[in-house]
């Protein structure tokens, strides 16, 4: 019987193996709801409060310790073992609190922005925060915000992380993908400029945008370097986070995706490619079809959670690309949270046919939401289940 | 006389440079065009076409913020010689995003547009109780208005919104429009929305319907 390491590495180099992973993230808050549904409490050590998330927070985030929903239901965490490289920025800005009020909260995030929340909702993390203010408004406020992206930085990398003990109880610990993770070129701009104004620059001020980008691939490749050159493929995955589409399609055309991106796209997947790490995975929610060729030509070669809300649908996906993308999500979580035939409907019109195809795992097309009731998953996981094994 | 509106007007269409479009702008003055002509034959037809690039698939996010920032300098130019009388006013919108959301985004992208098209926006802003929504709308003359949410877990409050303004009697003389990323076309005729818009361009093209009817 095969690991869960080596599944999902059969799927993504398009060969079968003996049981497909069936792979999803549930938010500690669906979590909570679970509980409160009848999710054995027995089985979690602790419900806690944290700060952190990104540096996002400041208000406190539910976390469940000690559970494991991923085990406990039979599928795989999408993000496996994620490898501890700090790509943010050095030092970190100060969270602190600036407003406060009956409603809502306004305070600095570890990245130098003004996020605001609010006090009321039940749901203080799956309520995403929003961005009232961004670090980066001109090229003086980027030349600024630069200094904290220093590669050279020991603080980048735990301590001792590359010594033969550290790998050896690193790989052993083993629970999935070994994944390394960072932020695109647009996911890094949109993050310290704001969706709006990041755009914006792409008419108002092409220089600074392309100076933007540029610094992004050198502060990019060269803090991972030392990683990627140690570990090469022990280095399963590299998760690509854009999140650059609505529903509508890409926030940036082709022609300008081609013109600001496509040449440190690529010089950053040859860098990887030539240290043997060939399967990269492009998170971006929104519909990305009318970007996809380019995407390709970049380099990434995996997509996920492909929204269905947004019109993307993995067969048509596989059908026009082939084996040049694996794919993983696509089952509409709407569809899933309603269960009985809508649930199956879902599953049946994508998960055999692409599990034949292959290069597919199956999962809802995002993380697991809270209007998905405890019955509703148990009843999807009954149902998935079985389809699984080859 | 050369065409320089419809010049103008093709300047914001190809995403030309601010500077183009203000010297475009300043050549229609000199040349006698009236405010009113500037703004629908060249400014507002100028972003039509964007719109029109945008739902076809060619124009994107950046595109559509971009020719806003260019029509709201336009307009922002124009102010001192624009006249109440002068200028036709589109309708009349109460705009907001629903309680228990913060999102703000597609709304305000939408609100640039609807402006620039003519349309007077009452921007309530963001978690806004139904109470106020229905409060805004007595007081104003507003023919639309606009609930806005990127959370599922507000979707409740725009049906909650929509019942506020049925119970005060408000309904009957008004057309809902729900926008935002949380929002599905089959879930607003549920709620029994007037329409759901899926983006920004697709809203004010209901809105601007409504008002030719």
């Amino acid at each position: 019987m095969s690991t869960q390491r080596e599944r999902f590495n059969a799927v993504i180099h398009f060969r079968k193996p003996d049981v497909l992973p069936w792979l999803e993230n549930v938010y500690d808050e669906t979590l909570v709801e679970w509980l409160e549904q009848g999710l054995p409490a027995e089985r979690v050590t602790a419900i806690d409060w944290e700060m952190g998330r990104g540096g996002t927070a400041l208000a406190n985030m539910v976390t469940v310790k000690g559970f494991s929903p991923y085990a406990y239901f039979g599928c795989q965490s999408l993000y496996g073992s994620l490898l501890q490289v700090d790509i943010g920025p050095i030092p970190r800005f100060k969270q602190r609190l600036l407003k406060e009020s009956d409603r809502h909260l306004e305070f600095i995030t570890e990245t130098g922005a003004i996020a605001r929340r609010s006090k009321t909702g039940k749901y203080a993390w799956y309520n995403m925060p929003m961005f009232v203010e961004f670090p980066v408004k001109d090229r003086e406020t980027w030349y600024k915000y630069r200094e904290r992206l220093n590669p050279e930085d020991s603080r980048r990398y735990p301590k001792d992380w590359d010594s033969e003990a550290y790998i050896k109880s690193f790989e052993a610990y083993q629970d999935g993908n070994t994944m390394m993770r960072f932020n695109g070129f647009y996911g890094f701009g949109a993050e310290i400029m704001g969706i709006p104004t990041f755009n914006l620059m792409f008419y108002k001020d092409p220089e600074l945008i392309h100076d933007m980008i540029e610094y992004w691939e050198y502060f990019t490749v060269e803090t991972i370097r030392s990683a990627v050159e140690t570990l090469k493929d022990r280095i399963d995955v590299v998760y690509w986070w854009e999140d650059f589409a609505d529903r509508h399609g890409p926030c940036i055309s082709p022609k300008l995706f081609r013109e600001f991106f496509l040449p440190h796209y690529k010089r950053v997947t040859e860098f990887l490619a030539k240290n043997k790490i060939d399967r990269i995975l492009m998170d971006s929610d929104g519909n990305i079809n009318p970007i996809l060729d380019l995407v390709v030509e970049s380099g990434i070669n995996g997509l996920w959670p492909l929204e269905v809300n947004s019109g993307m649908n993995a067969v048509e996906v596989r059908k026009k690309y082939g084996n040049k993308l694996f794919l993983i999500g696509n089952l509409d979580k709407s569809e899933l949270a309603k269960g009985g035939q809508a649930m199956k409907k879902e599953v049946d019109s994508k998960v055999p046919v692409l599990k034949e195809m292959g290069g597919y795992m199956p999962g809802a097309d995002h993380l697991i939401p809270v209007e998905m009731t405890l019955e509703k998953f148990k009843e999807y996981a009954a149902y998935i289940k079985p389809l699984l094994p080859y | 006389m050369t065409d320089t509106l419809g010049e103008l007007s093709d300047a914001i269409g190809k995403m030309n440079s601010e500077e183009q479009v203000m010297t475009l702008l300043s050549a229609a003055i000199s040349q006698g065009f009236s405010t009113s002509q500037i703004v629908e034959k060249g400014v507002r037809k100028g972003l039509q076409t964007v719109g029109e690039k945008y739902e076809a698939g060619e124009y994107f996010l950046s595109e559509l913020l971009y020719a806003g920032s260019l029509v709201e300098g336009l307009l922002q130019a124009l102010k001192p010689r624009m006249r109440d009388e002068e200028l036709e006013r589109k309708g009349v919108i109460v705009l907001g995003t629903v309680r228990g959301d913060i999102h703000d985004i597609g709304k305000n992208i939408f609100k640039m547009l609807a402006e620039s098209f003519g349309f007077e926006v009452h921007d309530l802003g963001v978690d806004i109780e139904p109470a106020t929504f229905v409060a805004q709308v007595k007081e104003s003359t507003a023919q639309v208005v606009g609930l806005s949410a990127l959370l599922t877990t507000a979707l409740v409050e725009m049906k909650g919104t929509l019942d506020a303004l049925r119970t005060a009697g408000l309904k009957d003389n008004l057309k809902v429009l729900l926008g935002g990323n949380a929002v599905k076309k089959e879930f607003g005729a549920e709620i029994g929305a007037d329409a759901t818009a899926l983006d920004a361009v697709e809203g004010l093209e209901i809105c601007k319907g409504w008002m030719k009817k």
